[in-house]
């Protein structure tokens, strides 16, 4: 896997750093007007949201990319090289996957470095304000979150193996792999987490809770629940990709 | 002779159309195979069900007695039509993608070949002609040390020159141990290559046997042949 991995970064390694320089060289900037004297207190929160702005560019460019380097290669040209060579699909899978996990990790590392000082420069008591709104468990959030992400990628996955398992030709994937991944969607929200929500909101009523309820409220089991979902899409894409695909 | 691939009512459907249609194909260690037919006629599909690219509708087919999978795919060299390198790549690249992920690529021989070729190990994929580009793409498939070369019309619009030099290393590479097995429909300039060939019209075999029998048999080349059956 290594080795896929390693072609994967060598293909693609100009523009990961230029994405990535990008936001570090958007960030000093702001950074620095807000350094600055002359600059006022109202100014800082434009600046977070610039920098928010330019940070989620970047995340909707990596969630666009993540899911490229496997269409390519499964309706390109290239494709008939990555499914040549002598490797399980789950290993080319995987080398994709990681790829996309370290994009992630540095954007959430460029991300919470430069908000965070950013957010340090407003003045102590909007900070206490905005910290008193957040009434979230961070782990379990984020861990949420970042299963979530990989969640929606292997779902697109899927849904562009399996057209290509279906379709040999190009003319009418897209909207095949759309209508496949907007079924998985509802037939997810439906089956899967549906009952789960369900059993969410009756323990709220049962204890008297008024707050809204959703995936989020579910903590650690919502984590473990989109854990299990991936490694599912994992699995099946891994698998058509090996066993029956037609390139 | 050992059996390298072995092909039973082998049948491909794309839809309605019958892509191949109960092909029975059997290939031998140690010689040279010509699938030959016009555009269209089911060649390159079966190529690419030899190469785990297609998976067959109906019937079986078996590399060194396994279904296309990682093993069969890292026991053959396939050359397709298309040019399926990534645009990203330099020669050096391609030869570097190569000696990292099969086991049996030969850097040497390929730098060597890559020489022969006159080809630059500096330019890119995407800058080189359709004739140094096939020539790229033999060098890389005919430097592996594999049981089974597939390739898929090697000499398709390829000028006159670049010709002779994919068919000197075809020859090049010949071994006792291998076996080669050509697509074309440009049969006139590798008839001499040929050991056996299998004349494949709309899906079915019309026509297979050794080619020199053949040829005596019927008093002509095998490119007459092949004008007069299609």
């Amino acid at each position: 896997m290594m080795t896929l991995l390693k072609y994967e970064i060598y293909r693609r390694w100009r523009w990961l750093v230029l994405r990535y320089v990008a936001l570090i060289i958007i960030g000093i900037i702001l950074l620095n007007r807000v350094a600055s004297p002359a600059y006022q207190n109202e100014f800082i929160g434009e600046s977070i949201g610039k920098f928010i702005f330019a940070s989620l560019v970047i995340f909707i460019i990596v969630i666009v990319e993540g899911i490229n380097m496997l269409k390519e290669d499964l309706f390109e040209e290239c494709g008939y090289l990555t499914f040549t060579i002598p490797k399980k699909g789950r290993t080319v899978l995987a080398s994709k996957l990681v790829l996309l996990f370290l994009q992630l990790s540095f954007w959430t590392m460029i991300s919470i470095g430069f908000g965070s000082i950013l957010f340090s420069k407003l003045p102590y008591h909007e900070i206490v304000q905005i910290e008193t709104q957040i009434n979230f468990y961070l782990f379990p959030t984020v861990l949420f979150i970042l299963t979530a992400f990989f969640n929606f990628v292997l779902m697109v996955h899927f849904s562009l193996t399996l057209t290509k398992t279906l379709l040999v030709n190009k003319r009418y994937s897209s909207l095949l792999s759309t209508g496949i991944f907007f079924f998985l969607i509802y037939f997810i929200e439906k089956v899967y987490y549906g009952p789960f929500l369900n059993q969410l909101n009756h323990v709220s009523i049962e204890i008297g809770s008024r707050s809204n309820i959703n995936l989020l409220s579910g903590g650690y089991t919502a984590v473990f629940l989109n854990i299990i979902l991936t490694a599912i899409f994992f699995t099946a894409t891994a698998y058509l990709l090996e066993n029956k695909i037609n390139i | 002779m050992e059996q390298i691939l072995k092909a039973t009512q082998l049948s491909k459907y794309f839809y309605q159309k019958k892509a191949l249609n109960k092909v029975d194909i059997n290939i031998e260690k140690g010689n040279i195979y010509g699938i030959l037919g016009p555009n269209g006629g089911g060649k390159s599909t079966f190529l690419k069900i030899a190469a785990g690219l297609l998976k067959p509708s109906q019937g079986e087919i078996t590399i060194d007695n396994e279904k296309p999978g990682v093993y069969t795919k890292s026991i053959v060299s396939y050359l397709p039509e298309n040019n399926y390198l990534y645009r990203w790549m330099k020669i050096k690249d391609a030869l570097n993608f190569f000696k990292d992920l099969y086991n049996d690529f030969d850097f040497e021989k390929a730098r060597e070949s890559i020489k022969f070729m006159e080809l630059e190990e500096g330019e890119k994929v995407t800058s080189l002609s359709k004739g140094m580009m096939g020539r790229l793409k033999l060098t890389l498939a005919l430097s592996r040390k594999a049981k089974l070369y597939l390739l898929d019309e090697p000499l398709n619009g390829i000028d006159p020159i670049s010709r002779e030099k994919i068919i000197t290393s075809i020859l090049d590479s010949y071994s006792e141990k291998a076996s080669i097995l050509i697509c074309s429909h440009l049969i006139y300039y590798i008839e001499k290559l040929l050991d056996y060939v299998f004349f494949l019209s709309e899906g079915r075999i019309i026509l297979s046997g050794n080619a020199e029998e053949l040829r005596n048999k019927r008093g002509m080349s095998i490119d007459k042949l092949f004008q007069e059956v299609f």
